[in-house]
């Protein structure tokens, strides 16, 4: 009787143990990754903000001091912080959100139409998402730069676009969304390939309008992807941080510093740490974007529930 | 015979021994092959001056010191964020690091810091007469010496001196220039087009003008002292300034318009000198504009580098005399680090050719002139810096009202520091006194 090591090893245990734990073994790079990276740290900032930690030595619990002084006590200054960032955030959100899904998807329609040179134009549109922050924000700064930029020489205005109102959201929402284009465009275009052709065609027979059919085909076939761009999107606009860091500073008056800007400063700035506030506003913005993005998710599947 | 079992243990053993072998390279590649003797050097020289850091390191390490130092620069606020990491860890802690002179408070009160005193019994060249009086003093509190001086760097006042020439010939005759002088200059400029003052950084401007006013950021080193008149006043300067057109419009680069001869008085610190040489002039460099003409009040806001020493267990006695042979060192040879446009804190350079040619030198001349360089030491100086640089603009372009802001940087400076737990029981700040009282 002859037996050889293929034999063995197709018998053997420990290609049953390998089979049998190969999809734990797919997940486990990223399980790790996601445990040390998100799962650990989000649970000890939890912890934090039950604290008034300094980031030296062993925190010390307080209860819920740190969520009454920035949730109901009106004299203090994180108070002020708290209600301004978040006000600033979700003004930010309410802003951005709508042109972010709007814009990308009419690209995207205008490209699946495959006019000339649409490769080109393509790569044109997703090119902005490749660059870091930095960049996108020096480059504006400088279009939009009150003395020496193109826009106020071009057109002969003297608008102060980062230092006044409404100006200085304006910039943001139109850095932000040039920034943000490339992501969005290409899920709707990959939705837009698998729309079938059949049913354009059956509407155009029927006399219908390019209005219409985008309302009546196009929209109704994206649903999954907009209900998944939409979701994702509020989600990063509320995670705001950089454009108006470097942008505006803020200003004018605070009227743009997020809540991201405060939560970095308590915890990371020139001062002694005030980890234990920053964590606690970290924890209620946390909570704003789960309900936010629980209620966005029941209404745009409600249809699918009846 | 093919034994089954055998074969299957050989192979679980193979994959055990691949795994250890993965981790150990991995390991091997993180931790290992340093040389002990290496002092870590952590700074936060990130900018063109972390190449003459560099240098200077290099030359050290040329002289086959017993113990080299190894050059980690990173940002400042990488750094200061790392610090409390590796402190808590216990395991990578640096021999020897650079923090500005305001923190050292801070680090202090987390009983972090090492004192030198006891170290210093051989090296008899370090002691306050051969360092810059600000910058020595600044590194001991309480009778106990925690930092040593790097440099001092302070924040003056650049101009053009066909400008100045052109529009107030004698104003420079005292060697002081004066906010009214500057406004002189500025209405005769104006009919030409030519703007007078820059704004830039206001925080130091805002420090230095309310000192020159007879202010204090804080009298007894914990409470704030900001809602005073003095800051009301100074605050109202500039608005004044601004309102009559002496400087330059909000939305305008200051700096640009100074390189381009657009602008006659540019208040910036000494390290921006590499810039300045854009110029297509000879730039001048002076004090920061004064409310009075006498040379002993003036004020120039200053900051400092300072060595400090973390505790760390694993630093011995003869590491920790190889730290202080390397200061010692910079004593005799600070002229790269003058070369980055710094005022080394070593009194010896004095005497340097080289140095003397340099413009930031003027500020270590004279005795008047070392004594108007001042660092604002308060331990809190952290939160009302945060205040100044988010605030000030606003108020001086007249969207914030003066009285307003004072209350709110009074308010919010308080704030921070009645949530701050340094030194409080529980935290690090507090592993001492809990000591002592149970022996």
């Amino acid at each position: 009787m002859e037996t050889n090591i293929k034999t063995l090893y197709e018998e053997s245990s420990s290609k049953k143990i390998l089979i049998k734990s190969s999809p734990y073994l797919f997940l486990l790079p990223h399980l790790i990754f996601f445990l040390i990276f998100f799962l650990i740290p989000s649970v000890f900032g939890i912890y934090i903000s039950f604290t008034d930690w300094n980031l030296f030595g062993t925190p010390n619990f307080v209860g819920l001091q740190n969520y009454q002084t920035i949730l109901m006590n009106s004299e203090s200054t994180f108070n002020t912080q708290f209600y301004n960032g978040l006000t600033n955030t979700f003004i930010f959100v309410l802003f951005t959100v709508p042109f972010c899904i709007i814009v990308p998807l009419l690209l995207a329609s205008a490209l699946n139409a495959k006019p000339k040179l649409h490769k080109f134009f393509q790569s044109l549109f997703y090119l902005p998402t490749l660059l870091a922050i930095s960049a996108v924000t020096l480059i504006w700064s400088i279009i939009f730069s009150p003395s020496h930029g193109p826009i106020n020489n071009m057109f002969d205005l003297n608008v102060l676009w980062t230092s006044s109102q409404p100006f200085a959201w304006v910039v943001l929402v139109v850095v932000t969304v040039w920034w943000t284009i490339g992501g969005n465009m290409i899920i709707y275009q990959a939705g837009l390939n698998g729309i079938s052709r059949d049913y354009y065609e059956a509407a155009d027979i029927d006399g219908a309008t390019t209005i219409q059919k985008f309302f009546k085909i196009t929209l109704p076939s994206l649903r999954g992807q907009l209900l998944y761009t939409v979701v994702i999107t509020t989600i990063a606009q509320f995670n705001v941080y950089g454009q108006p860091l470097m942008l505006t500073a803020g200003g004018p008056n605070n009227s743009t510093r997020v809540l991201l800007m405060y939560i970095q400063q308590n915890a990371f700035g020139s001062g002694q740490s005030i980890a234990g506030i920053a964590s606690a506003m970290a924890v209620m913005l946390g909570l704003c974007i789960m309900v936010i993005s629980a209620i966005q998710f029941i209404f745009l599947t409600r249809n699918d529930r009846k | 015979m093919i034994d089954k079992k055998g074969v299957e243990r050989m192979m679980k053993k193979s994959l055990g021994l691949l795994a250890i072998g993965l981790s150990g390279l991995l390991l091997g590649a993180c931790g290992g092959g340093s040389n002990p003797n290496e002092i870590t050097f952590w700074n936060p020289f990130t900018g063109p001056d972390g190449e003459n850091m560099q240098r200077i390191i290099d030359e050290y390490n040329n002289t086959d010191p017993e113990y080299p130092i190894n050059n980690i620069s990173m940002a400042a606020d990488d750094m200061y964020s790392r610090i409390p990491t590796v402190v808590n860890s216990g395991s990578g802690i640096p021999d020897l690091n650079i923090i500005h002179a305001e923190r050292i408070v801070q680090f202090r009160d987390a009983n972090l810091l090492v004192p030198f005193d006891e170290h210093l019994n051989n090296f008899d060249g370090i002691t306050a007469d051969n360092y810059v009086p600000e910058a020595w003093d600044i590194g001991e509190i309480d009778g106990e010496r925690l930092a040593l001086p790097l440099d001092i760097h302070t924040f003056v006042m650049y101009y053009n001196p066909t400008l100045v020439e052109q529009y107030g010939p004698d104003i420079l005759d005292d060697g002081v220039i004066t906010f009214d002088e500057i406004r002189e200059v500025s209405e005769r400029a104006a009919e030409d087009g030519i703007t007078g003052m820059g704004l830039t950084w206001m925080r130091p401007a805002f420090l230095s003008v309310m000192a020159q006013h007879g202010g204090e950021i804080t009298v007894d080193g914990q409470n704030p002292t900001l809602n005073t008149q003095e800051s009301l006043d100074t605050l109202e300067l500039y608005i004044d300034l601004y309102e009559d057109g002496i400087t330059n419009e909000e939305g305008t680069d200051p700096l640009q318009m100074f390189l381009s001869d657009e602008l006659v008085f540019f208040p910036e610190g000494i390290w921006m000198q590499n810039e300045m040489l854009n110029a297509e002039f000879d730039y001048g460099l002076t004090h920061f504009p004064q409310i009075s003409e006498d040379i002993d009040s003036v004020v120039n806001w200053a900051s400092s580098h300072q060595f400090v020493m973390f505790e760390n267990e694993d630093r011995d006695e003869e590491k920790t005399q190889g730290v202080i042979e390397f200061i010692d060192w910079l004593r005799d040879n600070s002229i790269e680090w003058a070369r980055a446009g710094q005022i080394p804190a070593t009194l010896q350079l004095l005497e340097d050719g080289e140095y003397q040619d340099m413009p930031q030198s003027y500020f270590v001349e004279s005795e008047e002139n070392q004594a108007s360089m001042r660092i604002f030491e308060y331990k809190y100086n952290g939160f009302v810096a945060e205040w100044l640089d988010a605030n000030v603009f606003d108020v001086i372009f007249g969207r914030v009202d003066p009285e307003d802001a004072v209350e709110d940087m009074q308010r919010e400076v308080q704030d921070m520091i009645d949530q701050d737990s340094t030194g409080l029981e529980g935290s690090l700040g507090d592993a001492e006194e809990e000591t002592e009282e149970a022996e």
